[in-house]
């Protein structure tokens, strides 16, 4: 029989970690993890979005056999969703038909002090995903999605000035009013200046 | 004074010859009451509060920031300065081997480009995986689980720093991993199909033994014209052999 080691000093906080036990057997698991984004939480701390059937003996069993991760203690917390009216992608949503969409679970880990984890930095320079173009056309969809609605003719038009001026114009005799098919020959070609007369 | 003035007839006649009775002194100003006699200390009495008596607390409010009414032990050291600026406080040593670097791409950048994203092969398709053991295939779901929690949590990063365009390679992307892995479950199927077939053979056959015991014969040929197709398959020929035996 070999003679026992001697002991060695330990660290002041032993490692409490405890690797799963795991009973449950899960061949091909079909879900996702979201790794989130804990800028206030301390560094040995992640948080996850999962799904809601997932439990905190699940989330270590997952996190140590899949990425290696110790978890010492797991905090979970299920948000509800904001009622809404009528189910997202209704044709018509009808007024007063409640409807509650899914709730989000999220669930918070503990890591051992000497294991802590930052979340890389955001990219600064948004040019590879085209940000300004992205805003810009996002800025055109809800201008032309307010003309098309109810108050869409109520709204002043893009227009309206040059309109007023011209109309000083003919009013003032400026112009002559002539009509706009003059405009054009027959061949539906623009005659000359087309912009020097006064449309329709 | 005090020994003449208590004397009421003595008052009555300085009031009729000298000041009047309002302007003399109280009789009972002077008067010598008795002294409490007590031995024990005032600091030893019962410390108990008293009906109406202020709240020894009174006044000292969490909200309006009064601090204590009495000083503490803990006033003799400055209270920590939390560092508000990010980039005084002290770094972190991320290790470069931490399991959670998983759920990024080996660069290790938060956000990949679309260009980065849609750069890639394509799933793997059933005629490949046919051929795969039961290790590979639950080993190639295994990485696709990794991916597709990779692709959520930039998913998720994208929508929250409102980058601009890239959903959709993230999409075609994760598309890919999903499309794997319905591969990897038609493979798994068809293999169980082939299994229970056989097994459904086996049972309906004479020749086979099904409750055979690992280690020994578990089928035996019967029929004559198996027999005379011996010299043309070596693997019958063992098998007729060690039957014999």
């Amino acid at each position: 029989m070999p003679a026992p080691k001697p002991s060695t000093l330990g660290p002041l906080q032993p490692n409490r970690f405890r690797p799963p036990r795991g009973q449950k057997r899960v061949y091909l698991p079909n879900f996702t993890l979201t790794l989130l984004r804990t800028p206030f939480a301390p560094p040995n701390y992640a948080t996850f979005l999962t799904p809601l059937h997932l439990n905190k003996l699940d989330l270590k069993d997952y996190l140590y056999n899949l990425y290696g991760v110790q978890v010492l203690s797991v905090r979970s917390y299920v948000q509800q969703a904001r009622v809404r009216q009528d189910k997202p992608g209704a044709r018509l949503p009808k007024p007063r038909r409640w409807y509650r969409p899914r709730a989000s679970k999220k669930m918070t880990i503990e890591m051992p002090a000497t294991s802590p984890f930052l979340y890389p930095d955001a990219p600064t320079d948004f040019t590879p995903w085209d940000k300004e173009m992205q805003e810009r056309a996002l800025e055109a969809r809800e201008k032309e999605q307010k003309a098309m609605g109810a108050e869409g003719s109520r709204l002043p038009k893009e227009d309206g000035k040059t309109l007023r001026e011209q109309a000083e114009e003919l009013l003032k005799g400026k112009k002559a009013w002539r009509p706009g098919w003059t405009d054009w020959d027959l061949g539906g070609r623009p005659k000359g200046e087309v912009g020097a007369g006064v449309g329709m | 004074m005090s020994r003449i003035l208590p004397n009421t007839r003595l008052g009555y006649l300085a009031s009729r010859n000298g000041p009047p009775v309002f302007l003399a002194p109280s009789p009972f100003l002077y008067c010598q009451t008795p002294a409490s006699f007590s031995t024990s200390s005032p600091v030893a009495q019962r410390r108990t509060r008293r009906k109406h008596a202020p709240h020894p607390n009174r006044g000292v409010s969490a909200l309006r920031r009064t601090g204590l009414r009495n000083p503490v032990e803990m006033d003799k050291y400055p209270l920590p300065v939390p560092v508000l600026d990010p980039e005084k406080r002290s770094k972190v040593a991320v290790d470069k081997k931490h399991g959670l670097w998983g759920f990024f791409r080996s660069d290790k950048k938060a956000l990949n480009t679309p260009e980065e994203t849609a750069a890639f092969g394509r799933p793997w398709v059933v005629e490949e995986l046919r051929h795969k053991s039961w290790e590979d295939l639950h080993s190639l779901w295994w990485i696709c689980c990794k991916e597709r929690n990779l692709l959520a949590t930039q998913a998720y990063e994208r929508d929250r720093l409102k980058a601009g365009f890239g959903e959709a390679e993230i999409l075609e992307r994760n598309r890919a991993a999903r499309q794997t892995q319905k591969a990897i479950k038609h493979a798994l199927t068809e293999r169980y199909y082939a299994f229970e077939d056989a097994r459904r053979v086996a049972v309906a056959d004479p020749e086979v033994d099904l409750e055979a015991e690992p280690g020994t014969q578990a089928y035996t040929p019967i029929y004559s014209d198996e027999a005379a197709l011996e010299p043309q398959y070596p693997v019958n020929q063992r098998a007729s052999n060690s039957s014999a035996a």
